[in-house]
């Protein structure tokens, strides 16, 4: 196992598919994010500047996704909003990702007791819906950016908690964590050479889920005015802007809405077709 | 009977855990407590005298150490006394009960069409694979799984309401309120759980049995009806008691954006004026919710599973 295990790892496979995958995700991330940055360099708008000659025009040559309110180019709040509602939320999904795995594998190496201990905290963190969690901290602190962060990192960890912990404990059964132990490796080198690798991926998977989950959390807590705050450009709080404008200018609320639907739909796929290989290879 | 002892000691834990969280939130939320408590009694007078608020303070404990006012507040709790709300002076628990009809009214509404849909379109799509039916409720169901449902309701108003005019958009009391809102949180039902079920029946027909039955002659809608849904029964049970806390998020959303009242305009409410029995109540009745429902569902579901049954009959 440990023999296949570094073969795969190596480049020596390059028609392995996950690997090709993961250079295919690799690549057209950095080409999205070369392509935002270009954009962000030639659009001629600045995200907050008013122009009240211009309000409420619907999409042109000029305003490729119309101005709002105010005559800010919706396409260019949108480019800036894409660093707040994915930004944030790719923050807040790390956070999460690295406090639960930390947690669950703790959790999993602490015998029974200790275990058991962990797992309850986890539980009472978890019975908390998220949402509820971000509107009662971020409303009683006062509605912010920050606040909102803070919440919903509070509450990003526990899913992970619980697969690392699963994953740890069951992995521990196996032969080869068997094997490497009864061949005198330390724990920590059993950890970080044979755990680690193992449990990763499938980490990996819950956090592209964890990601694209708050993006909708960030944006609709935006929207309901518990998050990030105008004039600030995330998409929930432009969607907010435009609720109130639906009947003379519905295209302010249809592109912020469309763009987390995309960035959504993105991630999803994304993570499904990464299980999807990973269940393929195993 | 000791996993059954050991499970219900770690949802006590639990149970302890999320009164210890709640009121930690609030011990530590900003603002002057006894102010907030004399702005409700005296309302209208702003220049409320020291004397007033000390006595508040000695009344409500609110010097007293973390662990004091905790204890103080969990004896009560324990007591089914969940205070009094700050703003409108009656009990908790008469606040929530006049709420919680709406959002149960909607919650479950949109569960039984959402289920209903989701359980038509995922036997469609597994009894007649690889045609638009299998492929759509894919498709379907991945759009579901990215599509904000305040944005959904944004555009059911602007379609239903604003354009051809045929249903009001915001408000609650009559039926006709009650329809989109409810068609935005059936929609996500549907959109997830069709995802779900569609995968378990898969499993389900990859089962062995299933192919013995074939060979028995049994014919395929049998097979369908009588052993498919079974077997993908006891899994869907378990998604949908992890997705309580999705529907419930849902239904919040929903509320807000419909301008609803129920538990969710409630909580928002209450946050935004710093009514903090309210809020508190409100937070620990949805946890506990969240967690007792899974137990239950966890009970159910072990009692489903055959093998159970005839181990717990043997010992």
């Amino acid at each position: 196992m440990s023999l296949s295990q570094s073969i795969s790892i190596s480049d020596s496979h390059p028609a392995d598919p996950l690997r090709q995958f993961t250079k295919r995700v690799g690549v057209a991330t950095l080409v999205l994010l070369g392509l935002w940055s270009l954009a962000l360099w030639l659009t001629p708008y600045e995200p907050a500047a008013a122009d009240f000659l211009n309000r409420l025009a619907p999409p042109s040559a000029a305003h490729w996704a119309g101005t709002d309110h105010l005559g800010r180019d919706i396409a260019t709040r949108l480019l800036y909003g894409a660093g707040w509602s994915l930004g944030l939320s790719l923050a807040i999904s790390l956070t999460g990702f690295v406090v639960g795995t930390v947690v669950g594998i703790l959790a999993a190496r602490s015998g029974p007791a200790g275990d058991f201990a962990v797992m309850r905290v986890t539980d009472s963190f978890f019975a908390f819906p998220e949402l509820i969690a971000a509107v009662t901290f971020a409303g009683l602190f006062g509605p912010s950016t920050s606040n909102l962060v803070i919440a919903l990192m509070v509450v990003s960890w526990m899913k992970f908690a619980r697969l690392a912990r699963a994953l740890t404990l069951s992995l521990g059964e196996s032969d080869y964590i068997t094997q490497a132990r009864l061949n005198g490796l330390s724990s920590r080198l059993i950890l970080w050479r044979h755990l680690l690798p193992n449990i990763l991926p499938s980490l990996l998977v819950l956090w592209t889920n964890s990601w694209s989950r708050t993006i909708l959390s960030v944006s609709g807590l935006s929207f309901l005015g518990f998050g990030v705050q105008p004039p600030s450009a995330e998409w929930g709080a432009m969607l907010l802007d435009g609720k109130a404008y639906m009947q003379t200018a519905p295209h302010i609320m249809i592109f912020p809405g469309l763009a987390v639907l995309l960035a959504v739909m993105v991630i999803n796929l994304t993570g499904d077709r990464l299980r999807d290989l990973m269940a393929g290879k195993t | 009977m000791k996993t059954l002892l050991i499970r219900f000691a770690g949802l006590l834990a639990v149970l302890f855990g999320i009164t210890l969280i709640t009121f930690t939130i609030s011990y530590f939320a900003p603002g002057d407590k006894a102010e907030a408590i004399a702005h409700a009694r005296y309302p209208g007078d702003f220049g409320i005298a020291p004397e007033v608020l000390q006595g508040i303070r000695e009344e409500f404990n609110l010097d007293a150490p973390f662990f004091s006012q905790y204890t103080h507040w969990l004896a009560d709790v324990m007591r089914g006394d969940f205070g009094v709300s700050y703003s409108s002076r009656t009990s908790v628990w008469v606040i929530f009960v006049d709420n919680l009809g709406e959002t149960v009214t909607l919650t479950l509404t949109s569960l039984a069409i959402g289920l209903a849909a989701a359980f038509l379109l995922s036997a469609f799509a597994v009894r007649y694979p690889n045609t638009i039916w299998d492929r759509g409720a894919v498709i379907i169901s991945s759009i579901g799984a990215a599509m904000p449902s305040y944005w959904l309701a944004l555009l059911l108003i602007l379609g239903v309401s604003v354009y051809l005019g045929w249903l009001p958009a915001y408000g609650t009391g009559t039926f006709a309120h009650l329809i989109l809102p409810a068609a935005t949180l059936a929609f996500w039902v549907m959109t997830s759980q069709t995802r779900l079920l569609r995968t378990f029946m898969l499993e389900a027909y990859n089962q062995p049995f299933i192919e013995t039955l074939r060979l028995r002659g049994i014919p395929e809608r049998e097979i369908f009806s009588r052993h498919v849904l079974r077997h993908s029964f006891v899994p869907t049970l378990t998604m949908i008691g992890l997705d309580m806390a999705s529907l419930l998020e849902g239904a919040i959303i929903v509320e807000l954006t419909f301008s609803r009242s129920g538990l969710g305009s409630l909580l928002a409410g209450a946050v935004l004026s710093r009514d903090l029995p309210v809020v508190m109540f409100l937070v620990m009745f949805f946890a506990t919710a969240y967690v007792v429902i899974n137990s239950v569902i966890d009970g159910v579901q072990h009692l489903c599973d055959p093998r159970n049954l005839k181990r717990a009959k043997a010992s």
